[in-house]
């Protein structure tokens, strides 16, 4: 498949805070890539870098299979942080602003102001918005023009919940359209939702990557006891979707990579003779597992 | 080139406060060109007051002397320093709108960005040469009694030293706001710079307690100044002992033209270094 963009062991320091410590990504086409990680992992920095607004310390970056230029921004259509317009302009001579800036023409605005619910609002200066306006028409300006990639930096903060539906609702219609997306987000629930693929940052640092099926897989932990427990240790471990266990007193805790039924277990640990003097299924939340995910790697 | 053009007009287009400015700058334009003699004449009937003989009124407005006159009270500090908050507010705009960083990642280079805001100085400084080349054509023509071509190309040249005054003088206004990226502070300084630092600079610069010197010249507003140095009226020439120029020298331009090429590179230098 196409590689869109690759990043190659990119840093950036800013003083003693290190914002981006050797990030490597690569997103193909048609992947609806999420970033994940919580506030101040390096996100929004990596971001800055990939549109050319900061320059990293170390480490290279390409678009589209070649080195980044202003000719590759024009085929990326971006939200980054907080809208930025003329704040006396229009939205429409906003939008013809950036027409013009990546070469297109005029025809495509009222599709784009259509699609984001402001055609109405079209002649309104863009100060007299609310919030959530203000973050449409920035989508909107993304849109422009049929990018091949969408940036988008949290996209979802501060709107109602009905402004997040919609525009939950139109990163996937665009996605649908084969456009690749990557998407920056603190909100696993949201990454779920629209990702396929997800790299998981903190502190800088990237922890996993990979599809968002298996990285972000929520399968169950149980808790397991037996009389014989080193038995129990060793036998567990046999098993084909095993992942990890923890020890807590008598019982130990395992983790599987996918779900399991309990009497589907019980019957495996009948089969290789061990008697289980205890068995309960643990249900986490996803917030659970995003924050094991973290402390696992610290 | 007209690309970055057609971007800095729709930036510009439904601005009120570029407007508003815009109106100003004509309206002390014009006030100041047309009342120049009044104001002289104001002050040589002060002056008879205490002279045995009297100095007759002076007329400014005839060929070929109205162009050296015109190009000098239209670029005298307090009408100059319009279009250079002008300049300021638009440049000082981007960084606090935080557009200049939509431009870069919608697909403008830094380079464009700086050339879109110097095609506009260029645009603007052509548009007020034009306007007051037809101010000064249409007060000489009807203050001059007999007029011939020669007559009214003779002092022509003044025009273009309008032109490189108006033009030189926005890039510095251009070179502040570009440093200092916001538009309280910018025009704050670079108005402290232009009527209080630099005069007081010239002064202690020119006064021969230091040491024998002209440096105080080659200071960069002064230098812009001096390219259209004294409107050519002969009763200062008698009264206050002024050697007038007679033409724009070529030398006088290149000093202003000079200092607004370092300018515009090291904001080139310093946009091309800094994050946004």
């Amino acid at each position: 498949m196409e590689t869109i963009l690759s990043v190659n062991n990119i840093s950036k320091r800013y003083g003693k805070i290190q914002a981006v410590d050797d990030l490597s990504l690569e997103v193909k086409k048609g992947q609806v890539f999420g970033i994940l990680g919580p506030n101040g992992s390096g996100k929004t920095t990596t971001l800055s870098i990939i549109l050319e607004l900061i320059k990293s310390n170390k480490g290279s970056f390409q678009w589209f299979g070649e080195l980044p230029s202003k000719e590759s921004r024009k085929r990326i259509g971006s939200v980054i942080e907080s809208p930025n317009f003329y704040p006396y302009l229009s939205p429409v001579n906003n939008l013809k602003i950036v027409a013009e800036i990546k070469d297109f023409g005029y025809d495509d605005i009222d599709r784009v102001l259509n699609l984001t619910g402001l055609y109405e609002r079209r002649n309104s200066r863009f100060k007299t918005f609310s919030f959530g306006m203000k973050q449409r028409l920035a989508v909107a300006s993304a849109l422009l023009g049929n990018p091949d990639v969408m940036i988008l930096d949290e996209p979802t903060n501060g709107l109602d919940p009905q402004g997040i539906a919609h525009i939950r609702e139109l990163i996937l219609l665009i996605a649908s359209q084969g456009t690749t997306i990557i998407i920056a987000s603190h909100l696993l629930d949201e990454v779920q939702k629209i990702c396929t693929h997800v790299a998981v940052l903190d502190r800088g640092r990237k922890l996993f990557d990979g599809k968002v099926s298996e990285v972000l897989a929520v399968s169950d932990s149980f808790e397991l006891s037996a009389l014989n427990i080193e038995l129990l240790k060793q036998t567990v471990a046999l098993h084909p979707a095993f992942v990890s266990l923890i020890p807590i007193g008598e019982k130990i805790l395992v983790y599987f990579k996918e779900d399991i039924q309990p009497a589907e277990l019980n019957q495996f640990f009948f089969q290789k003779d061990v008697i289980l003097s205890h068995l309960s299924e643990r249900k986490r939340s996803l917030e659970q597992h995003f924050l094991e995910l973290l402390d696992d790697n610290k | 080139m007209t690309k970055l053009l057609r971007i800095e007009f729709k930036k510009i287009l439904t601005y009120k406060i570029f407007w508003i400015l815009v109106g100003l700058y004509f309206i002390f334009l014009s006030a100041g060109i047309l009342m120049a003699e009044f104001m002289i004449n104001n002050m040589v009937d002060n002056m008879n007051r205490h002279l045995p003989i009297p100095v007759p009124h002076v007329a400014i407005y005839f060929f070929p002397w109205v162009w050296q006159n015109i190009a000098f009270f239209a670029t005298i500090r307090y009408v100059l320093i319009f279009p250079a908050i002008v300049i300021i507010i638009l440049v000082t705009n981007e960084y606090t709108f935080k557009t200049i960083r939509q431009n870069m990642i919608n697909g403008m280079s830094k380079a464009e960005f700086l050339n879109s805001k110097l095609l506009l100085i260029l645009l603007i400084s052509v548009i007020m040469t034009i306007f007051v080349a037809i101010a000064t054509l249409i007060l000489g023509f009807s203050n001059t009694a007999d007029v011939n071509l020669a007559m009214v190309l003779e002092k022509s040249s003044f025009i273009f030293g309008f032109f490189v005054t108006i033009l030189t003088f926005q890039v510095f206004a251009l070179f502040f706001a570009f440093l200092m990226r916001n538009t309280g502070l910018s025009i704050a300084i670079f108005t402290l710079y232009v009527f209080i630092i630099e005069p007081i600079l010239y002064y202690f610069l020119k006064s021969p307690i230091v040491f024998e010197n002209n440096i105080s010249t080659y200071l960069p507003v002064n230098s812009v100044l001096r390219v259209t140095e004294y409107p050519s009226i002969q009763v200062l020439k008698q009264v206050m002992g002024l050697n007038l120029q007679n033409t724009v020298s070529f030398w006088a331009c290149c000093i202003p033209l000079g200092y607004a090429a370092v300018m515009i590179g090291i904001v080139y230098w310093v946009i091309s270094k800094r994050d946004l």
